[in-house]
């Protein structure tokens, strides 16, 4: 079975339709300076409405991760999944993959920086590699 | 207010499979505590359940079942709950508003059969699983996995203590008859079971079975007339923190059990150190470790070696999971949890029984959502 892939709402499309042009899109609050992510029509910090998405750098550091064993739809095990925390805010997460790191190899604190990944004609993936600092 | 009371408790069959009906475990489960609390379906006027994903009956079918006069009061509690517990809360706050007398609370769990986890996600996805499942990242061992790995990157817990609880959980299912696994582990035994999801083993998880639980709340002034001796329900609470998100919490090391402790020791003069068993939740080995640490019955980063020092066994400092927790007691989801300290704090529970226990924690939940409730013996 191939890899699930998303179905983008009004609340959502905006991030897959970013990454489409290589840009990866964390909403923001105009009135509190807070990112928001997941994407919702409000604000979490200030309860402010004047929410837009804006580019963030794709740079972030692995928080926590998990080398997983068991058979899930499109992937072959053992493979790893990682919280990323963007460089943007503390606690601002993605959940994703890392290229090129053997499962076993992922800790917490390694540098990151986004890939656009392609894995079908319309959706564009923000996987993510190791960062040289 | 009134003063409210467990009056009875009991399960229906519990096997890794049953053949039979949600339906029929549940009125089992439903029988049993009834009769237990030396009351009839005639008494009940109030129901409570959290049907889970759907995956259990409604507190209508019940009532049919029953054959109940009529109802006063009911909820079916769906959503992100803190499982089994929830509905026994709810019920409890509802006989002590008067909004019925005498309730049921119940959990019936049976296993889904069509699928293994994570494989009920394919083509497109939307919510936030949007954002989860195109990574591999579908299944809730997954999510607390990755919260168990910050918190063993933060406080030094290893994969040994996690051992230590599937160890200790399965020490005392080997003294509860109705535990589906009662044949006592090693370390190593524990190194060469399954992984899952790093750092969780086969033997970090829950066990699925079929079965259910029942409880009956009634006002303490009544349960004192009936045969077995009430248990009294001192407070109950559910909580959670300021992102209830299992990605954009704010500190993995700590799950909804933080808030919740801070609402249920703000309830009552009772203190941590007052608590003589522990029925923590424990859907995964993690998940009781940061229950124990939460709730402070020891200190935070404490609590793998709490549970290696043998703290928690059924003779240390707190006996925690007495019936063997859901790992090896079955995954009821809590009710078993509730069940099992309503019979401690009666002296009811043999080999396994925490001499002199008066008062009593059972917990619910695990990361984002988290239940939690202080029972005591009634003098």
């Amino acid at each position: 079975m191939d890899r699930p892939l998303p179905q983008p709402d009004q609340d959502t499309e905006f991030f897959w339709e970013g990454l489409r042009r290589r840009e990866l899109l964390i909403q923001h609050c105009d009135e509190c300076g807070h990112w928001i992510h997941y994407p919702k029509p409000a604000c979490p910090r200030c309860g402010g409405t004047r929410v837009k998405p804006k580019a963030v750098s794709g740079r972030g550091v692995v928080h926590t991760y998990t080398v997983t064993h068991n058979a899930v739809p499109g992937f072959e095990p053992p493979f790893a999944v990682v919280l990323v925390d963007l460089e943007e805010q503390k606690g601002l997460r993605l959940v994703s993959n890392l290229i090129g790191v053997p499962p076993g190899d992922v800790a917490i604190g390694t540098p990151v920086e986004v890939v656009f990944t392609d894995v079908a004609p319309d959706v564009v993936l923000p996987l993510f590699k190791v960062r040289e600092t | 207010m009134r003063d409210v009371a467990i009056a009875g408790a009991g399960y229906s069959e519990i096997a890794r499979a049953v053949d039979r009906s949600v339906g029929s475990l549940t009125l089992e489960a439903c029988r049993n505590a009834l009769s237990d609390a030396g009351l009839t379906s005639k008494d009940v006027d109030g129901i409570a359940t959290y049907p889970g994903g759907h995956d259990s009956v409604s507190s209508f079918y019940v009532a049919e079942g029953l054959g109940l006069p009529k109802l006063n009061w009911f909820e079916d509690l769906f959503g992100w709950m803190p499982a089994g517990i929830t509905p026994v809360i709810a019920a409890a706050e509802a006989v002590r508003a008067g909004h019925c007398e005498t309730a049921i609370a119940f959990r019936t769990v049976k296993r889904n059969r069509t699928r293994p986890p994570g494989q009920g996600f394919g083509g497109r996805v939307g919510g936030d699983a949007q954002f989860r499942a195109p990574f591999g990242d579908v299944m809730t061992s997954q999510w607390l996995a990755m919260w168990a790995r910050r918190h063993m990157h933060d406080f030094g817990t290893t994969e040994e203590h996690l051992g230590h609880i599937a160890i200790t959980f399965r020490e005392h299912a080997s003294m509860n008859p109705v535990a589906p696994l009662r044949d006592n582990i090693t370390i190593d035994d524990y190194f060469a079971s399954k992984i899952i999801t790093t750092p969780f083993r086969i033997l970090d998880c829950d066990f699925p079975v079929d079965g259910g639980g029942a409880v009956v709340i009634t006002t303490e002034e009544r349960a004192r007339d009936l045969p077995k001796s009430p248990v009294k329900y001192v407070a109950g609470v559910f909580a959670s923190g300021p992102r209830p998100d299992w990605e954009q919490w704010d500190d993995l090391t700590h799950m909804a059990s933080k808030y919740a402790a801070e609402a249920l020791w703000r309830r009552t003069d009772i203190t941590p150190q007052d608590v003589d068993v522990a029925e923590v939740y424990d859907g995964f080995s993690w998940t009781a470790l940061c229950w124990m640490e939460d709730m402070g019955f020891c200190a935070k980063g404490d609590g793998g070696p709490f549970f290696a020092r043998g703290d928690a066994r059924v003779g240390g400092k707190l006996p925690t999971n007495t019936h063997g927790g859901s790992m090896s007691g079955g995954r009821l989801h809590a009710i078993s949890h509730v069940i099992e300290c309503v019979q401690q704090l009666r002296g009811e529970c043999g080999a396994r029984q925490v001499h002199g226990a008066k008062t009593g924690v059972v917990t619910a939940g695990g990361g984002i959502m988290a239940g939690a409730a202080l029972l005591s013996r009634s003098e």
